[in-house]
């Protein structure tokens, strides 16, 4: 075993330099200003003031946290029944249709924005529902398939036995199927609502330069401003609430599993 | 005792295959009754029908006089315990029994007494908060039983739930159910293929075979008086011996009239004789029913399983030449050669080829220093369509040859007319290394003499039980010794408590209501 545990060296190690070390250099910009030397450091915490004191800002992030929240919830609403029926099918069936879902995926994500960007161009739609037509498109799949996963899953002998203890079809559905598939949905909110809220080339390629959510800005800090520490404060003010969010599904989820 | 339910020639296909072929049962009131039948006879389909998980194609099912056959299962005052007990893993034990009080819409103060006193009714009590996952399987059972029970079902349908347990959970849960099943006054119906179980709780068992029934009747009716061989078969073990039934009372086997008390069949009619290894008596030789010798004797546990064979197999007798060990050594081409000497049947002069003749007389070829196998190129002989001794001679390429005997012979079948048997063998020409490289000589024997054995009736082949030869295989010289190939005589299995030495005469004894005579069935 232990010669095994070598094996991980090579991971460890780039963990450290590529996700550790740029995480602690985020922490670093963000609780200082420019203008950092080697020996000094100018620690502040003037950047979050800043987010947080203008309501622009906070309203971009409930408006990122409201487009990753309605997305989820129309890909729930469109992929439970969708890997319901997929799941009913027979065998063979199921594959291809599982096939037919993951498909566009083997295609980059950016070109197949690009794609939409071409098809909704000359179109009326205001440039929200843009954001949403290509969120929905983007996400979909992975709610789909993770439903689909804990439904193909579900032993199909507990069903005929809610029909043998007094459901018809319908309780069937509501008092087992669906809770035993709350571990897929929740699954599947983790793998729609952590990309959307922080997705930034989709409202940027659909949406035109109007559409700013805190991707966006994240990037414009980056890349157009060059201020780096409030780039970085924002960065982590996002990833804290990502880490919340996922407490509480995960803590939904765990629930429902230990009753 | 009032009728309950009525299976009414039901008929069910599945992809064109009949899997029941028209069924006609009726189960009574508080009966526990058995569905008993190997695997593939139908029984969980009959079981399903009756649960409205399946539909039949034909027949109808009748439930308190009312014809249910389109009700669905939700409907149905019916409840399962299913194989896979088929728990709901997102709800503990108290959740899972109350489910279907539940789904009634039967307020909490009365859903709690009802769940409780069914937990302890199934020795749960003070489990109610645990999770499924957390149950061994015979908890994981009881709680299986429990929901399905709390319904106040007026029929309780056991699809094989024992089937998981170990052998002895298996048996407490046995006792357990048969007691719940008083306890609680309803039908229950259970399926099993363990014939066992099936006696020991039933108060009716059904057996079935493809989609029949064979026979319907108590445990003590099924296992004394069974309909047929595949009845008395699956149902305990049992002698069955073939033997006519030459008037009422009277009944020929092993070629002696015995008394029995079977009665209505046709005069000199071929029939099935059951005796139960427990009803035979092992006595002293000459003083009991039929002599026999003690062939083996199995203790276990309570009793001792002993076989008494009455009558001998036939048998037939050949010589195994043993030879020195001579390989012919070419010195100048380095090569080494071996053959051996063998018997053929005439009849297979007609097809014999080179190929077979190097396989049958071993003929090989190899090179002195590193032992690398070299191809037989040229088999010479002169082997004519007529008993005799010839010379065969096997070459190789660079010219070494060795020369051995073939014996063609005309080989006498053994036929024992009152048993019905023939059997044949050849003799055998061996080397001691061949003999002392068999892994198995007892098989290799058989295959070396081509021993065979079969029912002079029909030819069908007959099973050798025995090979016997007096040396020590490791330790054999070149001569010659005999061999005996037996096939099985007449035997009886008797359960006794007394030990009996192996090889002794005895004679085994059993009264006429000992003895159970069944129409030959279509087997």
């Amino acid at each position: 075993m232990k010669s095994f545990k070598r094996l991980a060296y090579p991971y460890i190690i780039w963990a450290l330099l590529l996700i550790v070390a740029p995480m602690f250099i985020i922490v670093l910009y963000a609780f200082t200003v420019e203008g950092n030397g080697v020996i000094t450091l100018r620690v502040t915490f003037n950047n979050f003031v800043r987010f947080f004191s203008d309501p622009i800002f906070f309203n971009v992030l409930v408006k990122s946290l409201k487009l990753a929240a309605i997305t989820t919830i129309i890909c729930i609403l469109i992929g439970y029944p969708a890997a319901y029926m997929i799941a009913k099918l027979k065998g063979n069936n199921q594959t291809i249709m599982v096939l037919l879902i993951t498909a566009p995926q083997l295609i980059n994500m950016l070109v197949r924005t690009y794609a939409w960007r071409g098809i909704l161009l000359n179109s009326e739609f205001p440039a929200e529902i843009k954001v949403y037509i290509g969120m929905i498109y983007n996400f979909l799949p992975f709610m789909i398939l993770q439903i689909y996963t804990s439904l193909s899953k579900l032993d199909k002998s507990l069903i005929t036995a809610a029909n043998d203890l007094g459901c018809d079809n319908k309780k069937a559905f509501l008092k087992v199927t669906l809770p035993l598939s709350v571990p897929g949905i929740i699954s599947g909110i983790t793998l729609v609502f952590l990309p959307a809220v922080s997705s930034f080339f989709i409202p940027k390629l659909l949406g035109g330069g109007s559409f700013l959510l805190v991707g966006n800005l994240i990037e414009n800090y980056f890349i157009t401003t060059g201020d780096w520490n409030f780039g970085a404060a924002i960065s982590l003010i996002m990833m804290v609430i990502i880490l919340i969010s996922m407490y509480f599904t995960r803590k939904l989820d765990y629930d429902k599993e230990a009753r | 005792m009032e009728k309950l339910i009525e299976f009414r020639n039901i008929v069910k296909k599945f992809d064109g295959q009949m899997i029941l072929k028209g069924i006609n049962l009726d189960i009574y009131k508080n009966e526990f009754v058995t569905l008993l039948g190997p695997s593939g006879c139908g029984k969980t389909t009959l079981l399903r029908i009756l649960g409205g998980f399946l539909d039949q194609d034909e027949g109808s099912v009748i439930f308190n006089g009312e014809e249910i056959s389109n009700k669905p299962a939700y409907l149905r005052p019916i409840n399962t315990v299913f194989q896979s007990y088929a728990l709901f893993p997102h709800l503990n034990v108290y959740e899972n029994v109350a489910f279907g009080l539940r789904i009634k819409k039967m307020p909490n103060d009365l859903i709690e007494p009802r769940v409780n006193r069914m937990l302890e009714l199934v020795g749960l009590d003070g489990r109610q908060k645990r999770a499924i996952t957390q149950l061994s399987g015979g908890q994981q059972q009881r709680v299986a039983i429990a929901r399905a029970l709390v319904n106040e079902p007026d029929v309780l349908l056991l699809d094989e739930p024992l089937s998981a347990l170990d052998a002895k959970l298996r048996k407490e849960m046995q006792q357990e159910l048969k007691r719940i099943q008083k306890e609680v006054g309803i039908t229950f119906i259970f399926v099993t293929h363990d014939q066992e179980e099936a006696l020991t709780m039933s108060d009716k068992i059904v057996v079935m075979k493809e989609g029949n029934i064979e026979q319907i009747g108590t445990p003590t009716e099924i296992y004394n008086e069974p309909i047929n061989r595949y009845v008395a078969r699956f149902i305990g073990e049992s002698n069955i011996i073939d033997g006519i039934m030459k008037k009422d009372y009277l009944v020929n086997f092993d070629e002696k009239d015995f008394e029995c008390v079977d009665y209505d069949f046709k005069p000199n009619e071929a029939v099935d004789v059951v005796i139960r290894p427990e009803d035979i008596k092992i006595v002293k030789k000459n003083q009991g029913k039929l002599n026999g010798q003690v062939i083996s004797v199995l203790f276990k546990g309570v009793h001792y399983e002993v076989i008494v064979e009455t009558k001998k197999g036939a048998s037939k007798n050949i010589t195994l030449h043993v030879l020195e060990d001579k390989d012919e050594f070419n010195i100048e081409a380095n090569e080494k050669m071996h053959a051996s000497e063998f018997s053929m049947d005439i009849e297979d002069v007609e097809t014999l080829t080179d190929g077979e003749l190097i396989a049958r007389a071993n003929a090989q070829a190899w090179t002195a220093d590193e032992e690398e196998d070299i191809s037989i190129t040229e088999v010479i002989h002169e082997i004519k369509n007529e008993v005799g001794k010839y010379e065969v001679t096997f070459k190789t390429e660079k010219g070494s040859s060795i020369t051995t005997h073939v014996n063609v012979v005309n080989p006498k079948a053994i036929t024992d007319e009152e048993e019905n048997i023939g059997i044949q063998a050849f003799d055998v020409y061996k080397t001691v290394d061949e003999i002392k490289e068999s892994m198995a000589i007892s098989v290799d024997l058989k295959t070396w003499a081509d021993a065979y054995a079969w029912d002079l009736d029909d030819e069908s082949q007959i099973e050798i039980d025995d090979v016997r030869y007096d040396f020590e295989p490791m330790e054999i010289v070149p001569g010659d010794y005999k061999v005996t190939f037996v096939t099985e005589g007449r035997t009886y299995k008797v359960h006794t408590t007394s030990n009996q030495k192996e090889g002794s005469m005895v004679a085994i004894d059993f009264g006429p209501d000992d003895i159970h005579v069944m129409r030959k069935g279509i087997e």
